[in-house]
């Protein structure tokens, strides 16, 4: 017995191990390089705490960390607000286009968030489309891209899939008798979906808003276009990347992030301890849908449309640029012309080309790794096996730039055979992709795992099946739907990329999308050809992640597992 | 718990319902008398909890009506029906307490506070588990789990109650236990109750009536006993309990398109001589009270269960033998 | 799709092979450059044309993260030039010892542009166009809140253009910390401070970002923007409805290139400042996506009618002599003074600056000389500085900011001293021009 348990325990453990290996190499090492600074005496390199004492005692700093808190908190809730409406009438409703709305709303997410800002600064700016025309016609204008509240309005677009998608899903996961029941007690329409099914899926709404939370709190990009610097991952970037100044407090900063980063994570945890409301009982299969009467059909369509059109309007402003001739103070552009996308064309094949290798390959690696990490911690007792979780799930709050310089510093010193440093080959920015992607993996490939009776898995022991056959041939195949999903949002997300990439991408040829989004978006000649490669790119990404869907869906049903 | 002031009737006329291409329901006619225990009983894809969940509003029939105490439901929606009913599954909502998942459905009734909780006490006294109140579903063993699911439906007093299967989940000598409770309580509160089951001995030890569905259609409706003396057709025959069926092919006369169907306890073994119908017999099997033989005639095996007596005949395997049965235990029914 | 997926494996294919063999080639420069494409490509093009053989690889970044990249990767070097138009980057590059000297063998290239010497008096970098600082605005965005059209940079000072311009963050812009150095220089410490902070107290945004200035005055987000010339007439080129000025008070600097130390091919490197300085590589500098002022005095002939002339222009000529020295030794005070009294502050100055216009409309409809006393008072709180010029170039101070063993104080107590200073002083200067506003009405 005892050399049964150890040899299965042994591959395990070399599993783990090669894991931890990853983990120590592409994310610890390099991040610790960078972030120890935070621990020294400036100019001295003595270790000390004074640097944190420094960032408590300075009030930019203080109010920048509640500013961070306002917004994130605020970004999800309004998140909420425009994923609630979507996951209840789709999921619980005979809706037509159900599964449009689903896909329309993963949308934001693959649109780079500085490209985006632009176009919602040219739709909602101060002296944007929406606001020219209410100062003409009513007199008035809307701080939609004011401050904070700018910050909160676009990070609530571009977010809220997280929320949506993991919402649905928890929807679609309720047994249909629970919500029966309530119906059968006297419940129903908002009254039965606030008392029943919306506690059952505070599970799945709570990973998604967590998840929100903190990209948000570590977000540098967009606050940042929109002049908001107040707040602490710019204070973090700003420091860092300012001109021959040595300042510790940017790496303190940094190790704020993490450390709140790290403490949302965990206060999720601790909130659904003992919530693991795993309803479905035969098959599943949430509540029949209800058909809508033709006034509340109305209503109905008349949010999503409102919704749709918000979450949209980054992709709609994009678009109108990218064919815009001029376009400055009016509400449409003067005119309009195909000359963008006859310039990028010949320029954009090879980002393309590199934003798909790259992509496929870090979500690869994400899903198999995320898939492993899931393996070793739900289904085995190896010691130690939590750590991996939380060094992946660490990844979420490491700024990009403090990922690239660690990069940089790690891995420049250290040269192939022929003297070329290592951070200058392009499997290195694929590598940076993928630690930063990581954790959306590791979350799907849970979900996936935890789906799966291990009954199931018991049952192929008890026919003879050893470990590894086991999770061959059962836990992989079974989990396809999810890791597939998981795939999708690690590939899609990569695919926009940029803080890390922009440290490490080393040459014109390497670079993938969103570094040439970047450089074409920073000249007033390349604003229309930047929105041309935008529209591109989020074509080709849609296109990628349509696929996928589609079939993670097929595979899903051919098992028989419809959901 | 005070009785309802008039239990209800069901009334169900020319139902046809389906799904897509299949046909669940085929020309149901029914009546459920007011306080009544009534069954649906069947095996499982027959349509029973299909019906049920028409009666509860959460399927919609394309042809019919469904009319409570005389009045159509079908434009009520569920949480208007007030009709209880417990699930296979009892849905009990992980995230609230026994007291709140039994005070919900009053809650959405929207009753003073003080009612409610005096309800909800009765209710859960009346299942025998006010001691539980504050604990979670998930703390609780499944019968415990089921008079929950029951507490919580009889707390809002319904017009008529709905069981779905209630005893499936939970084991053998719990079943026996609380279907008595069960019919106990029913008998106590006069409320007239569909039970749907798949289980001829939980149908018949606690209804009155049965229907006995297959395939989408009612087969006969009747109480236990009448289901198994005069069964309508050979669907039913077979289903409650066991039957001998023979017909033509077995080298006996019956009437045309019909079949000779016994009760194998009705029959008694004979001398081959001057018998109709006779055979070997294939396999003995001994029950204690009885002896069961089963003899070849013609193309199928019959089974005739004889009483044992001490030191009494026995046949053995390959004996020939003679099978007598008294006429007015025979039934000719439509094949 | 299927297309599509050929294409990515033999690109997978491709990409590996050209792993292999980019090292292979000897006509590789390699160059970390903060200037975008429009500027790049022609550039790029017009170099490996005139040298048979040589490839330029252009690294994207702006000015800061190039400067930070090469620090970081000092140790294997790959990076044979840095081409950027802020001098101080190259201050920095050259105090860390990052750059490589070279003298340039080209002829006919001017000593001075405008005052600014053209080349680092030790020879580390080299000016290869020159460019001056602005301001810029938007047409439409003018008319339509019917504002003036400004010359001087008093004139952003004044109250029409309150919550309408914009400026780039000096920490974050080369080119923005020249224009606050040339004004300090021009002006004088305080005076030069008290005009910023006047302009800033008109101020709508302070970007990140350089490019962020002509972005927003473009799109129509803001009305003026202050800027390095190009900017505008790269905007103009594109076709944006944008005026531009140089004020009198304005320096032309130099945009330069420079060899990184240990630079992997020195001599392609060198090949490309050649080409630069070359006639051919200054006319390529009047592209209309470019628009740079030549440093060859004869390239001018074959610019536009409008274009701007260093070497013949009046409103060019005698302008003031930079001190890049100077700007140096104070750099990091400079940029660190600005955020924590204007970027980090700006609500509050915001505040203040808008009572004080309210007072001076109030004041040109009825004079009050008590009122007018306390509004002084109040520009004077504003205007004050925490540290003197002397103090920002002490070795006390810079060592702060450097880590050195001089210091009196870390960067982060002297950032927290100067923030709560300003916040202070905005509170009062606030509070004596609303006192003000009461008397004047």
């Amino acid at each position: 017995m005892r050399t049964l348990a150890g040899t299965r325990s042994l591959g395990q453990a070399a599993l783990a191990l090669a894991i931890a290996l990853f983990l120590g190499l592409f994310l610890v090492v390099p991040v610790t390089t960078v972030i120890y600074v935070a621990f020294t005496e400036k100019g001295g390199g003595a270790l000390t705490l004074i640097n944190f004492l420094d960032f408590a005692r300075t009030e930019l700093f203080v109010r920048s960390f509640w500013n961070s808190v306002y917004v994130s908190a605020m970004t999800v809730v309004w998140a909420s607000a425009l994923a609630l409406p979507l996951a209840y009438l789709t999921t619980r409703f005979e809706f037509r286009g159900a599964m449009l709305v689903q896909t329309l709303g993963f949308l934001p997410l693959v649109m780079p968030p500085f490209v985006g800002a632009v176009a919602m600064q040219l739709l909602f700016g101060r002296n944007g489309s929406v606001n020219l025309l209410l100062d003409e016609w009513f007199g008035f204008k809307i701080g939609f891209m004011e401050g904070l509240n700018g910050v909160i309005f676009l990070q609530a677009i571009h977010y809220f899939p997280f929320i949506l998608v993991n919402l649905s899903a928890a929807l679609r996961n309720i047994d249909r008798s629970m919500e029966e029941a309530a119906q059968n007690l006297g419940s129903h329409g908002l009254r039965l979906f606030r008392r029943i099914a919306l506690p059952l899926a505070l599970p799945g709404y709570i990973a998604g808003a967590s998840l929100v939370f903190v990209k948000v709190f570590d977000d540098v990009a967009t606050p940042l276009l929109l002049n908001v610097k107040e707040m602490l991952a710019p204070q973090a970037y700003l420091r860092i990347t300012s001109i021959g100044i040595d300042d510790p407090m940017g790496y303190v900063i940094s190790v704020v992030l993490i450390g709140v980063a790290v403490a949302t994570m965990w206060a999720s945890a601790l909130v659904l301890k003992g919530k693991d409301y795993a309803t479905t009982q035969r098959g599943g299969g949430g509540l029949a849908r209800r058909k809508l009467k033709p006034r509340e059909s109305f209503l109905a369509y008349a949010v999503v449309i409102l919704i749709l059109a918000l979450v949209l309007a980054p992709h709609v402003g994009l678009l109108l640029l990218s064919f815009a001739t001029v376009w400055s103070f009016s509400p449409l552009p003067d005119g309009y012309t195909l000359a963008h996308y006859a310039r990028v064309l010949g320029d954009s094949s090879v980002y393309i080309k590199n934003t798909l290798l790259y992509s496929s390959l870090a979500a690869g690696i994400d899903i198999v790794i995320g898939g492993a990490i899931a393996y070793l911690v739900l289904r085995t007792k190896l010691a130690g096996r939590q750590w991996l979780d939380w060094a992946a799930s660490t990844a979420l709050a490491v700024p990009g730039i403090v990922l690239g310089i660690g990069y940089l510093r790690a891995f420049y010193g250290v040269k192939l055979p022929d003297g070329t440093p290592l951070a200058t080959l392009w499997i290195v920015i694929v590598l940076a992709i993928a630690i930063r992607r990581l954790p959306y993996a590791l979350r799907a490939a849970y979900a996936a795992l935890q789906q799966i009776s291990v009954s199931l898995e018991e049952a192929a022991e008890n026919l003879g099946a050893t470990k590894a056959r086991t999770v061959r041939r059962v836990v992989i195949p079974l989990m396809t739907g999810g890791l597939l999903a998981g795939f999708v949002t690690s590939f899609a997300t990569a695919a926009v990329e940029l803080s890390a990439v922009l440290m490490l991408v080393q040459s014109n040829s390497d670079a993938p999308l969103a570094y040439g989004l970047y450089v074409l978006m920073q000249t007033p000649a390349g604003r229309g050809a930047g929105a041309a490669l935008g529209v591109i790119a989020v074509v080709i990404v849609a296109i990628c992640m349509g696929l996928a869907q589609l079939a993670a869906d097929r595979s899903q049903r051919v098992r028989g597992l419809d959901i | 718990m005070s009785k309802p002031a008039k239990a209800v009737g069901i009334e169900i006329a020319g139902i046809n319902l389906s799904y897509g291409a299949t046909h669940v329901l085929k020309n149901v006619d029914l009546t459920v008398r007011p306080g009544e225990f009534f069954a649906f009983l069947g095996p499982s894809g027959c349509g029973k909890t299909t019906l049920l969940r028409l009666i509860a509003g959460f399927a919609q029939a394309q042809t019919g009506q469904v009319l409570l105490d005389g009045q159509d439901v079908a434009p009520l929606p569920p949480w208007k029906r007030d009709v209880g009913m417990v699930f296979q599954s009892y849905a009990l909502w992980p995230h609230m307490t026994v007291a709140k998942n039994v005070a919900f459905g009053l809650e959405e009734r929207r009753l003073p506070r003080a009612e409610i909780d005096r309800r909800v006490a009765e209710a859960l006294d009346l299942v025998g588990l006010a001691a539980f109140a504050g604990r979670r579903p998930a703390q609780l063993s499944g019968g415990q789990q089921q008079r929950v699911a029951v507490a919580r439906t009889i707390a809002i007093e319904p017009k008529v109650l709905l069981l779905d299967e209630p005893l499936s989940n939970l084991d053998a000598k719990m079943r026996v236990s609380v279907r008595r409770e069960l019919r106990a309580l029913q008998q106590r509160l006069g409320l007239t109750t569909i039970f749907v089951t798949h289980d001829q001995e939980e149908a018949n030890t606690i209804c009155d009536r049965i229907a006995v569905m297959d395939a989408g259609t009612i087969r006969q409706v009747g109480t236990p006993m009448e289901l198994y003396e005069s069964p309508a057709n050979l669907f039913v025959a077979s289903f409650l309990g066991s039957a001998n069926i023979l017909g033509d092919g077995d080298g006996i006369s019956v009437p045309a398109g019909k079949r000779l169907v016994f009760r194998p306890q009705h029959a008694t073994l004979s001398s081959v001589a001057g018998a109709t119908l006779r055979g070997p017999v294939t396999h003995r099997e001994f029950l204690g009270a009885t002896v069961r033989y089963s003899v070849r005639i013609g193309g199928s095996e019959i089974l005739v269960e004889v009483p044992f007596q001490s030191g009494g005949e026995l046949r053995t395997v390959g004996d020939m033998v003679g099978v007598a049965l008294p006429p007015e235990r025979m039934l000719f029914l439509p094949a | 799709m299927v297309r599509l997926s050929t294409f990515t494996v033999g690109l997978t294919l491709g990409l590996i092979l050209a792993a292999g063999a980019a090292f292979a080639q000897t006509g590789k420069v390699t160059v970390v450059t903060s200037f975008s494409k429009d500027v790049t490509d022609p550039l790029k093009k017009a170099f490996e044309k005139a040298v048979p053989g040589a490839t330029l690889e252009v690294q994207n970044r702006n000015t800061n993260a190039g400067v930070k990249f090469v620090e970081e990767t000092k140790a294997n070097n790959q990076v044979d030039l840095f081409w950027a138009s802020a001098p101080d980057a190259f201050e920095v590059l050259k105090a860390k010892k990052l750059l490589s000297p070279y003298k340039p063998k080209a002829a006919g290239i001017a000593e001075k542009v405008g005052s600014y010497p053209v080349n680092d008096k030790d020879g580390f970098y080299s000016g290869f166009a020159a460019s001056g600082y602005g301001i810029m605005w938007n047409e439409r965005y003018v008319k339509a809140n019917k504002l003036p059209t400004p010359k001087e940079w008093q004139d952003l000072t004044t109250a029409p253009y309150f919550d309408h311009v914009s400026i780039s963050a000096p920490s974050r812009s080369g080119t923005t910390h020249l224009t606050i150095e040339t004004i300090l220089q021009g002006e004088g410490w305080d005076k030069g401070w008290r005009t910023t902070k006047e302009i800033s107290g008109n101020l709508r945004q302070v970007t990140d970002r350089s490019f962020g200035v002509p972005e927003a005055v473009n799109s129509g987000q803001v009305g003026y923007g202050i800027v390095i010339d190009f900017f505008a007439f790269s905007s103009q080129g594109a076709g944006f409805p944008v005026k531009f000025v140089y004020p009198s008070v304005t320096t032309l600097v130099p945009a330069n290139v420079g060899i990184v130390a240990n630079a992997p091919n020195k001599a392609g490197a060198e090949a490309f400042i050649e080409f630069l300085l070359s006639p051919t590589g200054q006319e390529a500098l009047l592209e209309p996506t470019i628009r740079r002022l030549p440093v060859r005095p004869e390239t001018y002939a074959k610019a536009p009618a409008d274009y701007p002339n260093p070497f013949k222009d009046k409103n060019l000529q005698g302008l003031l002599t930079f001190n890049a020295e100077l700007s140096e030794s104070r750099s990091a005070a400079v940029d660190t003074l600005f955020d924590q009294l204007i970027t980090f502050q700006l609500e509050p100055l915001k505040a203040a600056t808008k009572a004080l216009h309210e007072v001076d409309a109030a004041l040109a409809k009825k004079d009050n000389a008590q009122a007018r006393a306390l509004a002084k008072e109040a520009r004077d709180l504003i205007a004050v500085m925490p540290i003197t010029a002397a103090q920002a170039a002490s070795p006390e101070i810079r060592a702060a900011f450097s880590g050195g063993k001089e210091k009196s104080a870390r960067q982060a107590e002297l950032e927290q001293q100067w923030a709560a200073f300003a916040k202070e002083k905005y509170a009062a200067a606030k509070a004596k021009a609303d006192e003000a506003l009461k008397l004047a009405r």
